[in-house]
């Protein structure tokens, strides 16, 4: 059960980035539910500077020199401000205001900022600077909630109607404008790699793709993603950085690729962040996977197993249904399914991709009857060959059984070559349609339908 | 707080129609977590457990030889009879 204090004096002898970070870790541990409030009634606003002067340095033993002492001294002052705001939640729910934090936050994240720019606190302290940008977002989403449950009608009178959409997110996009000074500040750094805020450079890089992610600007990932390419000379590889850094940065990447439907970049990525997180992190894992089955659909045409879902209900639940109508070739089914998680699919962004599973579905439905079809006669001994000619008819009557045709529905021809030419054309089966002949004429060899042994 | 009035509220509604058509935002619970820790050895990977052999055959292949292809001779023969009719 340590205090603010104690962790601040471990952090600096030690020279532990993260241990000196929790001395600015607004929640309270559970083994010291009372840390924040010790620590804010420990002084007042009139001595608090001097106070902390004391407590910090003073009091610990510690020596920095003159300039970075007095920046930690202000961090901490300003910190102690916010502190005061959150405590009050407890004991003055009535004064309590999450936009009042977040103004005290942000004060002290700007002199956090300034502390590395001019005041010269040292790179290895720069888990301060994750655990400030990471609350500063937290406290603003709170503080947009707050503005917003307050009612938009204030915001109405003052501001008109076309403002009403922006101030929604107001505090988070001001945010953004210190996270994106964190950003540049680790990316900017020159002194040599071992002491560099360089290392701090995915970490605040995630926080902003979360942040744009919330505010829907994910083409303003492409600013970052720029000025880290033009950077990375300079950069140590990914695998020297902490994996936590490194895994969500790569599930950031993967997923704004899948949003652009590059998807074998996409899986790249996801499959690394997938491979590397940590096997105790479910809810990560499985939105890794949420976007990475999609993925493994479009360019592998693989499906997920139950064993990899399992851990995973809600994921088996959404995909099975669309998997099994997949093997089965069950056009009708694949359909209803779709329709079913079209909510999900859609909320999850997921829905245009899992979409192309349906040609797989007709691939498979069509490599049934070539299944079917059976052997040729074998000439002399040679091993026998599938039957290669197949009539369009047999594709039609196979459609009938995929999309579950009644009786009275009667398939078209034309329609069927369609979707025979555009399997064809996307690869998924080899051969030509003899048209005059009403024949279809598969690829011999074991490549009519390619990649799938026959 | 303040009531709104009607004429307010009519007013309101144009500014938020061309919101509604954006793509819908994700859930708080949809966003990827902090890790507890900062790092951890290969070992407590996935890709670390997967050597022990506990995740093989995470993705399989997309169709299915089992089921029984007899029956669907039997069900297409059937088909293209309906198909050959209506032609």
């Amino acid at each position: 059960m340590s205090s603010i204090f104690d962790d601040f004096k471990e952090g600096q002898k030690i020279g532990s980035g993260p241990r000196l970070a929790s001395a600015l870790t607004p929640v309270a541990p559970a083994q010291y539910p009372d840390r924040l409030k010790s620590f804010y009634y420990f002084s007042n606003a009139v001595h608090v500077s001097a106070d902390l002067r004391y407590s910090l340095f003073q009091a610990n033993g510690l020596r920095l020199p003159k300039q970075e002492q007095g920046a930690w001294v202000d961090i901490f002052t300003s910190y102690w401000k916010a502190v005061g705001e959150l405590v009050r939640f407890d004991d003055a729910p009535s004064h309590a205001s999450w936009v009042k934090v977040f103004e005290a936050w942000k004060e002290m994240a700007n002199l956090l900022i300034r502390g590395y720019s001019s005041n010269g606190l040292q790179a290895w302290t720069v888990p301060c600077l994750y655990v400030v940008g990471r609350y500063l977002r937290i406290f603003a989403m709170k503080a947009d909630a707050e503005l917003s449950s307050q009612g938009s009608v204030a915001f109405d009178d003052r501001f008109q109607d076309d403002a009403t959409a922006d101030f929604r997110n107001a505090k988070l996009e001001e945010a953004t404008r210190v996270l994106n000074r964190m950003f540049t500040l680790c990316l900017s750094d020159r002194a040599p790699i071992e002491e560099s805020r360089k290392w701090g450079i995915y970490d605040t890089t995630n926080l902003l793709f979360k942040t744009y992610f919330r505010l829907n600007t994910v083409g303003l990932s492409k600013n970052l993603l720029r000025a880290l390419r033009a950077s990375s000379a300079d950069l140590p590889d990914a695998d020297a950085f902490p994996k936590s850094h490194i895994v969500t940065f790569e599930y950031y990447i993967g997923v704004i690729h899948f949003l652009e439907e590059n998807y074998a970049e996409a899986e790249e990525h996801l499959s690394y962040a997938w491979k590397m997180c940590h096997r105790n992190a479910t809810k990560n894992r499985e939105l890794i996977l949420a976007y990475l089955v999609p993925c493994h659909l479009v360019t592998t045409h693989t499906l997920p197993s139950k064993e990899l879902l399992a851990p995973f209900p809600r994921l088996e639940e959404l995909f099975r249904p669309l998997c099994d109508c997949i093997k089965k070739g069950d056009l009708g089914g694949f359909d209803a399914a779709m329709t079913a998680g079209e909510d999900e699919f859609v909320k999850r962004r997921i829905y245009l991709p899992l979409e192309r599973g349906r040609d797989i579905a007709l691939r498979n439905l069509f490599r049934k009857i070539f299944i079917a079809g059976g052997f040729d006669e074998s000439k002399d001994g040679q091993p026998p060959i599938r039957r290669t000619r197949v009539p369009v008819a047999e594709f039609a009557a196979a459609l009938r059984i995929g999309t579950h045709a009644d009786e009275r529905v009667r398939v078209d021809i034309d329609e069927v070559e369609c979707l025979l030419s555009n399997l064809i054309y996307k690869g998924l089966m080899k051969g030509y349609i003899a048209r005059e002949r009403g024949m279809v004429v598969l690829s011999k060899g074991g490549t009519a339908f390619p990649g799938t042994g026959v | 707080m303040s009531n709104p009035t009607p004429t307010q509220d009519t007013k309101a509604e144009p500014a938020q129609q061309p919101q509604q058509q954006k793509p819908p935002v994700l859930e708080e619970d949809d966003e990827f977590e902090d890790f507890p820790v900062e790092d951890w050895p290969q070992e407590e990977t996935e890709q670390g457990s997967a050597a022990n052999g506990t995740s093989a055959h995470l993705w399989e292949e997309s169709w299915d030889d089992d089921d029984a292809a007899e029956d669907f001779s039997k069900q297409l023969k059937e088909e293209l009879k309906k198909v050959e009719a209506s032609h």
